[in-house]
């Protein structure tokens, strides 16, 4: 598998790290034990497009914001992740 | 309280060994440098700033700091992109020193002196693309990898700045190499492993390519 970086371009996958699910957002400051649970742990598990977080952690170190496909691998989209791990608005 | 006496010494001092390796007979393919002595700072722009701190970078160096995967020269300094919105300066002799430069961009970037926390190897030959080769997986062709190509890149799993200088006098392309100080002893025998078939003439300079 490859993934072309935004900011390097097309890179092998030894150079990055999976994060994992893209999706969650962290509750707000205050936020239910509910949330924060949902957050923290539950995750779906996805057949088909997915979003994601990689490290290109082996080239600029940036972090990216990766969607895929689980069941082909097939990339459609790869954007930097600037801004990720803000509480939710 | 105890004395220190911090005397700088290059990482590879105790395993470059200046002269031919390898295979024998031969007009070695690889030429192996070790360029010791320098400066080298990390600027990283602070959120938002990145272009005050290339106005002012060009301002200083007289050429545009590198906003995509190059290098780029100027009589004094090598600028080396090393991801969005930051990139190395590398120079010598003290004029672009972390004290200087740290005042110069003290509103638009934050500065890290790597002056001795990296080793910088300059990689050239016939055979230097194709000793390359078997450690990189990227394409040094000099159709995608030309003068001033440069690259933020796993070699043997270890970070390096990749980067393509000018030609050698011969015609030769020069790759230059910046590797974190405590891996270079392991990726200089990962090298001189890829190199030795074609013969390797190791050197040390203090000159910047």
């Amino acid at each position: 598998m490859r993934i072309v970086c935004p900011f390097c371009g097309e890179r092998e996958l030894g150079e990055f790290t999976y994060l994992g699910d893209a999706k969650p957002l962290r509750p707000a400051a205050g936020g239910s034990e509910d949330e924060v649970f949902d957050y923290v742990y539950l995750r779906d598990n996805i057949a088909g497009e997915t979003s994601e977080h990689w490290y290109h952690g082996g080239g600029c170190r940036a972090w990216l914001k990766i969607a895929r496909n689980t069941l082909t691998h097939e990339i459609s989209s790869v954007e930097p992740a600037a801004g990720v791990g803000q509480a939710a608005k | 309280m105890a004395e220190f006496s911090w005397a700088s010494r290059s990482p590879l001092e105790d395993v470059l060994v200046v002269g031919a390796y390898g295979a024998r007979d031969v007009e070695p393919g690889i030429s192996l440098t070790e360029v010791r002595n320098f400066d080298l700072i990390q600027m990283m722009a602070r959120r938002g700033k990145w272009a005050e701190m290339a106005s002012t970078a060009k301002d200083r160096f007289g050429v545009a700091a590198p906003d995509v995967p190059k290098a780029v020269s100027a009589s004094d300094v090598t600028l080396i992109w090393s991801g969005p919105d930051q990139f190395l300066v590398l120079s010598k002799g003290g004029k672009h020193a972390m004290d200087i430069l740290s005042q110069a961009f003290s509103q638009s970037a934050s500065l890290s002196d790597q002056s001795h926390a990296r080793a910088l190897i300059s990689v050239s030959g016939t055979k230097a693309r194709a000793m390359l080769a078997k450690l990189s997986s990227l394409d040094l062709h000099p159709a995608s990898f030309p003068i001033g190509a440069a690259a933020a890149t796993s070699i043997d799993h270890t970070s390096v700045n990749l980067w393509r200088g000018n030609d050698r006098p011969d015609g030769q392309a020069v790759f230059n190499l910046l590797v974190f100080a405590t891996f270079a002893e392991s990726l200089w025998h990962t090298m001189l492993d890829a190199a030795a078939e074609y013969g390797v003439d190791i050197r040390l300079s203090e000159e910047l390519g």
